[in-house]
């Protein structure tokens, strides 16, 4: 019989040292394609936005998989993130020119991009903290509607023209820092080292990994506990309105995180940008990759980015072969295709690229030992 | 004579017209093994989730180990009703703890319609079930720096899935086991959040023949190993009378009768109402 490990289950040795192997791998591979390959190459503008997207969807993985909590609102806490980061990393001589409108704004000081990030988190972790007391209690169908509802209250609130001293109102936000800045450059400003798409990996990275610890920490199996019996994981004694309203902060800090990811991969913020439908676009994503895999949400993420900005992007240019004009392809076209996946994936595929697997599991070895036994 | 661990008072609950539980009175004394019988339907279920904080009851209070975890009184016309000449003597205040609140107390249950952590192995669902005594705090919790604890934890996991002889499955998810492990399973977790008080639904159903009968001197052996107090709901007559100290007996929500297992026996209203029912 195969051994044992502490946690009763049959220790993976060869899936994690596999698993780690392969990240290393990835890293590697993307620090060496961005010192090879052209910048302007569509390969990193998907893996930037891949690991931004992977990062959200992660955050949301842990409440709509991890915690059974159905909630809406990861725009909302994205634009929270995103406007802290942009809010705070101006620098301080082109603010003037920023908030052309509100006499360079009210904020006159600028934060590291580290400290700034941790900012973002914590002001979504905090607008989740507000929120979550009253909008927990309500059942799934509703917690989903009022979280929604939030994020388009918050969209609406950053777009409000008092508030213009601090968001800028209706105007974009812009000149902070981007990931080409993490770019290493001479004196003559040639770049020596490309570093724009390896550190959006390292952040999504440690990110990732914090939650992968919190969910196989004491308290990631309360959260497991909750999705799977409310009663039962109460019964055990799990505060449920305590541990559900940590899962919500978490995943909103993650996803304010994210945010400040977005802004930097966009080079400018606007209010106007979070909508509804980028909630969509994440929710999509866990549902592709499969609602409480982690491994799941970060693959899928690339699939959907390198999909939606590269791969498909010929739906919505019409083709003329030869004389021969492509029917159906024209502008928005692209997203009706992507709705049909969609409705695919969740009538035939509901449980996603992985189910509930992640990248250790593939590599377990077989169990035919404990199968004769 | 022993303190008292439980006591129900006067205890009701009506779910619109139907009243389920009607002014039920009983107590439980440190190292009782207490059976609630009674047929289908007759309120058994109810009473455990008005002791356990699942439902707040219409009337009556809850005691345990002096502190009350449940009270709670009707308004109006109805107070009179339920709480007759007594209306006045502790129906003051209603006090409702939260079922996570109770179990940290000390009550631990088990459920008749089993459920586990379907997600989970059986060694998780045990380990689950030590949460709620951690001592570490979120941050060293999540980052992994509980070495100690967690290795504590673990070992006391597998302590309790030996005891109810589990270890080897405790790799295997939780739903994939036959129903009368699951059964076992639901109380070593219930066992593993430490309580005093430890209240089983049904424990035999689903299980075969050989398995209740050894379900009898586990649950002596659980009693005695782990100092409890044991309340359990049952309908195989022969293990309610093997265990029990006490049994009380209800139907449609009444007492009907209370008393040793011979005298249950022997009982009229009893054999009338549920062993002459043909059923054993
Ligand atoms: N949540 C509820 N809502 C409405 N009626 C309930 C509820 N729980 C139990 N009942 C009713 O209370 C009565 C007693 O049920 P129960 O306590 O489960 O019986 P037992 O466990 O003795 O078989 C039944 O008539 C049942 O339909
Ligand atoms: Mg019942």
């Amino acid at each position: 019989m195969a051994a044992k490990g502490k946690d009763g289950r049959e220790k993976n040795r060869r899936g994690a040292v596999i698993t780690w192997v392969i990240i290393a791998l990835i890293y590697v591979g993307v620090f060496v394609a961005e010192q090879l390959l052209p910048p302007t190459s569509m390969l990193f503008t998907v893996l930037k936005k891949g690991a931004t997207y992977a990062l959200v969807a992660v955050s949301m993985n842990l409440l709509n998989g991890f915690t059974g909590i159905f909630s809406l609102g990861q725009a909302g806490f994205m634009l929270i993130g995103a406007y802290v980061f942009a809010i705070f990393t101006i620098p301080v001589e082109v603010r003037g020119s920023v908030y052309q409108y509100f006499d360079g704004g009210l904020v006159q000081f600028t934060l590291p991009v580290p400290v700034a990030m941790v900012l973002s988190g914590l002001a979504a972790a905090f607008f989740a903290f507000l929120i979550g007391l009253p909008v927990l209690r309500l059942k799934s169908d509703y917690l989903a509607i009022a979280t929604l509802g939030f994020a388009e209250i918050i969209r609406a609130i950053f777009q409000w023209n008092q508030l213009g001293p601090v968001t800028n109102g209706s105007n974009m936000l812009r000149l902070f820092p981007k990931f080409n800045d993490f770019n290493i450059t001479d004196a003559q400003g040639n770049v020596i080292v490309y570093l724009s798409t390896l550190v959006p990996f390292l952040i999504t990275g440690l990110c990732i990994g914090l939650i992968v610890l919190l969910l196989h920490s004491g308290y990631g199996r309360a959260l497991r506990a909750i999705r799977d019996d409310e009663i039962a994981a109460e019964a055990m004694g799990i505060n449920l309105a305590h541990h559900k309203q940590l899962a919500f902060c978490i995943s909103s800090f993650f996803a304010g995180v994210g945010g400040a990811m977005l802004a930097m991969y966009q080079t400018t913020v606007q209010a106007k940008s979070f909508t509804t439908a980028m909630t969509y676009e994440i929710l999509l994503i866990v549902v592709i990759g499969g609602i409480g895999s982690v491994t799941g949400s970060v693959l899928s993420s690339f699939l959907f980015v390198a999909c939606s900005e590269w791969w498909l992007r010929f739906l919505d240019e019409q083709q003329v072969i030869g004389d021969f004009q492509v029917p159906l392809l024209r502008n928005g076209f692209r997203l009706v295709v992507f709705s049909i996946i969609i409705m695919v994936v969740v009538l035939f595929f509901r449980r996603g690229i992985m189910g509930t697997r992640e990248l250790p599991d593939l590599f377990r070895p077989r169990r035919k030992e404990a199968a004769l036994k | 004579m022993s303190e008292t661990v439980l006591q129900i008072e006067h205890l009701t609950m009506q779910f619109g017209g139907v009243v389920a539980v009607y002014d039920l009175s009983m107590e439980i004394r440190q190292g009782e093994i207490i059976a609630l019988i009674g047929p289908n339907g007759a309120g058994k279920t109810t009473a455990f989730n008005c002791v356990t904080g699942v439902y707040e009851p219409t009337n009556g209070q809850v005691i345990f180990q002096g502190e009350t975890i449940a009270r709670s009184h009707p308004y109006g016309k109805m107070r009179k009703i339920y709480a007759g000449s007594e209306a006045d003597a502790y129906l003051n205040g209603s006090v409702r703890l939260s079922p996570d609140r109770i179990t940290r107390l000390g009550i631990a249950r088990t459920f008749q319609n089993i459920r586990l952590f379907s997600g989970m192995t059986v060694f998780e669902n045990v380990l689950t079930a030590m949460h709620l005594r951690r001592r570490s705090n979120f941050f060293t919790a999540a980052l992994h720096l509980n070495r100690a604890e967690e290795k504590a934890m673990q070992q006391r996991a597998a302590e309790l899935l030996e005891v109810v002889g589990l270890t080897d499955v405790s790799g295997e998810l939780a739903t994939s086991l036959p129903y009368g492990k699951q059964r076992l399973l639901e109380i070593a977790r219930a066992l593993a959040t430490e309580p005093k008080l430890l209240l089983l639904d049904e424990p035999a159903a689903g299980m075969n023949p050989q398995e209740t009968e050894e379900l009898s001197a586990f649950i002596c052996r659980i009693k005695e190993h782990f100092n409890l107090s044991i309340f359990v709901i049952e309908h195989h007559m022969n293990l309610v009378m093997a265990i029990s100290d006490r049994i009380y007996v209800i139907d449609f929500g009444k007492l009907i009768a209370e008393g040793t297992p011979a005298e249950i026996q022997n009982n009229p209203a009893v054999i009338e109402a549920y062993l002459g029912g043909g059923e054993e």
